[in-house]
């Protein structure tokens, strides 16, 4: 008999095939000769051992066993840190590096809502019924701001220029 | 120190209960009701009396130290047998008596294991020993199996573990589990039937 097939009786014996093989291999193994004598074997050997386990007792007095074990509980206990949040000690590898990147992120994030709010500064805010197009010009390092109000979108109302040093001056 | 008379009465849920807010008298008559089997486990995977006595204790200290973390999803001996078994596969990992899997295999293909590969001849290696008689066969055989093949069949038939638990305890795969439980199988069946013919001769 093939190896593989002696391992599927063994684990036909032992529930651990999925129902319908299970099916199968039993009915193969009512069948086979071989197969079931080799079921039969494995199974006394099973039903053997799970019953007759050999019966073992302490050598020692009640006293004494757990006196050592008292002992080794208050040695342990005195120990300052011993034992004290284990999981942390665990997870310490992975959160320190986790740390790192989180702090990273912030200062990322943080220079990024900086910028952003300086841009902000620099756009202003048109209100209701009115339109803003802006122009950057990089070699002049220029920007203009035109503001037009809805009622009249041929005339610039107001007009907003940021000089090299990224001074901002408006025009109306 | 004798422990207190009422204690060893108390139901085991209560012992735990107690045990768990600190009682060290509760821990204690828990240790005496169970140490037996802690130990006779301990035995089962060392085979060596002094082996299994220190990691007993040291099971028991350990449970002392994690017994908040028990919820009661098993019974309390269960829960403290696994702490035993894992206490002694680590131990019998670090002394390097749980091979690797290549050499094992080796043993398994060349001489000492042959049987295996024979047709089953000992459909009933058992029959007609007295249970005492059987218990003793028993124990003589596994002291003969490798630490592998020993463990794999302590874990299955006395410990009631699915393949795929024996596998996460022992670090290796499902295949090598059955592989292991097929050849040891084999082997006992093989040496309690010729422990039989021994004695009838």
């Amino acid at each position: 008999m093939k190896h593989d097939l002696e391992l599927k009786v063994q684990a036909w014996l032992d529930g651990e095939l999925p129902e319908h093989e299970a099916r199968r291999i039993g009915q193969w193994i009512a069948r086979d000769a071989e197969a079931s004598a080799l079921a039969a074997e494995l199974g006394c050997v099973r039903q053997a051992l799970s019953r007759h386990e050999a019966p073992v007792t302490v050598g020692e007095s009640r006293e004494f066993y757990w006196s050592k074990i008292e002992r080794q509980i208050q040695r342990e206990a005195a120990v300052p840190g011993k034992d004290s949040l284990p999981w942390l000690a665990r997870w310490r590898k992975y959160l320190e590096p986790a740390a790192g990147v989180v702090a990273l992120t912030c200062v990322i994030l943080m220079a990024v809502m900086q910028a952003g709010s300086r841009t902000f500064d620099e756009i202003s805010s048109p209100g209701d019924g009115m339109e803003a197009v802006t122009f950057h010009d990089q070699s002049a390092q220029m920007t203009v701001v035109w503001l037009r109000t809805a009622q009249n979108q041929s005339v610039p109302k107001n007009v907003r220029f940021e000089d090299e040093h990224g001074t901002v001056v408006d025009l109306e | 120190m004798s422990m207190d008379p009422d204690r060893p009465a108390l139901e085991e849920a209560d012992l735990v209960g107690m045990a768990q807010r600190g009682d060290m008298a509760s821990f204690e008559a828990l240790v005496a009701r169970y140490r037996d089997k802690i130990y006779a486990r301990a035995y089962s995977m060392m085979r060596n009396e002094e082996e299994a006595l220190d990691l007993s204790q040291d099971a028991w200290v350990k449970g002392w130290q994690k017994l908040a973390q028990f919820q009661g999803d098993s019974s309390f001996i269960t829960w403290m047998t696994r702490i035993t078994i894992n206490l002694c596969l680590d131990q019998l990992r670090k002394q390097k008596r749980l091979r690797a899997e290549s050499l094992e295999a080796m043993e398994e293909d060349g001489g000492r294991g042959v049987e295996w590969r024979l047709p089953a001849a000992n459909p009933n290696p058992t029959a007609g020993l007295e249970q005492a008689e059987l218990r003793e066969r028993i124990d003589r055989a596994l002291a003969q199996l490798s630490v592998e093949h020993r463990t794999a069949l302590v874990l299955h038939e006395f410990e009631d573990m699915e393949y795929k638990e024996i596998a996460r305890r022992m670090k290796c795969s499902i295949g090598t589990v059955m592989s292991r439980l097929y050849y040891a199988r084999r082997r006992m069946a093989s040496l309690l039937a010729g422990l039989k013919r021994e004695n009838s001769e």
